[in-house]
């Protein structure tokens, strides 16, 4: 069960924070102010950080800095008011691993951590990625399903790929185009979804068991159910 | 389009001022003089002719004979070489004085006037009458002062005629160079305003000229202009974020409801359309706040080296497979290795959108064409479709917010994507132009900038 820390002053984000982390299982612990939520963040006792970027007496960028240079890596999801392209970039380079603004869907702040938690337990040295009888060379770049080659694109790859690494997690369409194209803007629904369904096409071959899943209201699956 | 003279000397109001100053001035001399002159002359003419009359008059009570010896006497008693006399016989022969011949057409009749003869400074007066004896005298004065007079205002006028012009030319420009430098920082100062940093104000002095005073008419306008501007922004932005925070709280609701129901609850279908339409609403207050946030950057903040093959190849590639969803062929051409200067981001942004619109409103079996071409100023981008286009009189209202025209009502979206590309293009300083493909529209993006400010 991981532990998060939730730093933010606003008390009803930090309701919905907390009772979103609850219902999925997760233990969360709440600290209103950046001196508080400092002194709990180098404590080692946490698993990741959500970390609100404007706050009373320590702000958000000082926090994660200073949690950087005493060597706690542990992931930081950076929320702020602040929608400037600037402002990400300045979040990302003082040491956060992913930013979000306010206001946010909480089960997309929910699955942002959830992919930066498993990507901070992934073995490091993976040459290869395998759910059920989906496999994926990271070495050659082959994708076989049940032993048969299935030809992908190089997007279609770094898509399928993604998937792989955060299976059975709700990847919502934002995360899908931050993550595979690397832009930060509203593409409109279609556009993703058009690229997802030519992947499904030639991953989930007519008579298979389908292993990508539409989440409805939210985004995509590789394998949720299992 | 947004274009500066740089200010020039013999442009400038002083300047014009100090010559017409100098012209005014110089006519006054003019005048001045002339009067003086005129009526000097008038006077001594006057003279002239009381000094022939009188001497005539002296003469004509001279007996005949002694007429020769005091003619003599005269001529010798004249130092200054101005009288003139001579006495000629009846049939007109000389007989005494410094005239030896009588000028050609002098009629005798003893009335002072002008002597228009060679050997004769003009405004020279004389007069001839017949004596009782029969002979004819004649008695003239030279007009040496006159003369002198003439060339003393000649040159008088020629002097000052020139100081007044040079005096004038350099007063001028010495006055202007001040009110001119104090321009020019006018006009250093109002090129951030032009760029579109309206908190920018006009420098002023303490000393309230004109200069000042039309300074601070300008800085209050632009007082009005920055709260007018902020106040129009802020009412869309803040109804967006206003909006955002609890239509956020209102989707995390339905989310949660949806998920305790399970996928075959009741009402799932009705919950589901009722997300949809929630995240739709927030698609589009989002993109109002897009769109002020990118007219907020500050200029080139984010600019690096951007490559426009690349960025239109990138584009291509993300949006064929929706293209071919949609039943239309897109095809990329890219004849030119471009590079400029630009935010990477913002860049692909706008051309997500112009492409997405190309394919939201061309009907199945259309094309969609992406070219960068090199133009001598610089990369060109044209987005043309096979769609309805969009009619002339729409192309302005188009790029602005909100604004879905007649070509599809229907059509899904925030209707916010060309007002994005418009604030990219702004930001950037790039010219956005739609024009008619002919069928279909033709979307124009310049990428150089646009403005010409020396």
């Amino acid at each position: 069960m991981s532990r998060i820390l939730t730093i933010e002053d606003d008390e009803t984000t930090a309701r919905e924070i907390v009772s979103e982390l609850h219902r999925h299982g997760f233990q969360p612990e709440w600290a209103a102010d950046g001196r508080a939520g400092l002194i709990r963040a180098v404590s080692g006792e946490f698993d990741a950080v959500t970390l609100d970027r404007m706050l009373p007496g320590v702000d958000g960028l000082t926090i994660v800095s200073v949690m950087r240079s005493t060597g706690i890596d542990i992931p930081v999801l950076m929320i702020s008011a602040l929608t400037e392209v600037d402002e990400r970039v300045r979040g990302l380079r003082a040491g956060g691993d992913d930013y979000m603004t306010k206001p946010f869907a909480s089960e997309e702040m929910r699955a942002r951590l959830e992919v930066l938690l498993r990507r901070a337990r992934a073995q490091p040295r993976q040459t290869s990625l395998r759910v059920q009888d989906l496999e994926l060379d990271l070495i050659s770049r082959e994708v076989r399903r049940g032993g048969r080659e299935i030809a992908l694109l190089p997007t279609e790859f770094k898509l399928l790929e993604f998937l792989m690494r955060n299976h059975g997690q709700v990847l919502t369409r934002t995360m899908i185009f931050e993550a595979i194209w690397g832009y930060h803007f509203d593409p409109g629904t279609n556009l993703i979804d058009v690229h997802l369904g030519r992947l499904r096409r030639k991953v989930d071959a007519p008579g298979l068991e389908p292993l990508i899943r539409t989440i409805r209201g939210s985004g995509y699956a590789l394998n949720a159910s299992a | 389009m947004r274009s500066m003279r740089r200010p020039e000397l013999w442009r400038t109001t002083t300047f014009r001022l100090a010559l017409v100053y100098g012209a005014v001035f110089a006519a006054g001399i003019v005048a001045l003089l002339g009067l003086v002159y005129t009526s000097a002359a008038v006077y001594l003419t006057q003279q002239m002719d009381e000094i022939v009359v009188g001497q005539a008059h002296a003469l004509r009570i001279v007996p005949p004979a002694a007429l020769p010896d005091k003619f003599r006497e005269i001529v010798r008693e004249d130092v200054r070489n101005v009288n003139f006399c001579g006495l000629f016989a009846p049939d007109g022969a000389w007989i005494a004085g410094n005239v030896k011949q009588l000028p050609a057409g002098t009629p005798v009749d003893g009335r002072s006037r002008e002597l228009k003869a060679p050997g004769f400074q003009p405004g020279a007066r004389a007069l001839a009458e017949r004596l009782p004896s029969g002979q004819i005298l004649f008695v003239g004065f030279d007009a040496k002062v006159l003369s002198g007079l003439r060339s003393i205002v000649l040159r008088s006028l020629i002097w000052s005629g020139g100081l007044i012009f040079v005096l004038g030319l350099s007063l001028g420009a010495a006055l202007s160079l001040g009110p001119l430098r104090r321009v020019q920082a006018v006009q250093l100062a109002s090129l951030p305003i032009l760029e579109g940093d309206v908190g920018a104000r006009l420098p002023t002095s303490a000393r309230g000229d004109e200069i000042d005073m039309l300074a601070t008419i300008t800085n209050g306008m632009m007082d009005e202009v920055e709260r007018l501007l902020w106040a129009v922004k802020s009412v869309g932005d803040n109804v967006a974020h206003d909006l955002r925070t609890p239509l956020t709280r209102l989707r995390a609701l339905l989310y949660r409801v949806r998920e305790q129901i399970g996928p075959s609850g009741a009402h799932a279908d009705m919950l589901d359309q009722a997300l949809g339409e929630t995240d739709t609403l927030l698609g589009r207050f989002k993109a109002i706040q897009r769109v002020s946030e990118i007219d907020r950057r500050e200029r080139r903040a984010g600019f690096a080296s951007v490559q426009l093959q690349a960025l239109v190849r990138e584009i291509s590639e993300l949006y064929e497979p929706l293209a071919d969803d949609h039943g239309l062929r897109l095809s990329a051409e890219t004849a030119a290795a471009c590079e400029i200067m630009a935010d990477r981001e913002l860049l692909f942004e706008a051309f997500a959108n112009l492409v997405g619109n190309a394919v939201k409103f061309t009907p199945p079996g259309g094309t969609i064409r992406l070219r960068l071409s090199d133009l001598p100023e610089g990369p060109r981008l044209e987005i043309t479709d096979t769609g309805p286009g969009v009619p002339e009189d729409e192309r302005e209202a188009v790029l602005e917010r909100f604004y879905r025209g007649r070509r599809a009502p229907s059509a899904p979206g925030s209707g916010l994507g060309l007002s994005i590309v418009a604030a990219v293009a702004r930001l950037h300083d790039f010219r956005l132009t739609l024009s008619d493909a002919a069928p279909g529209l033709r979307v124009t993006l310049d990428c150089w900038p646009t403005a010409m400010i020396y």
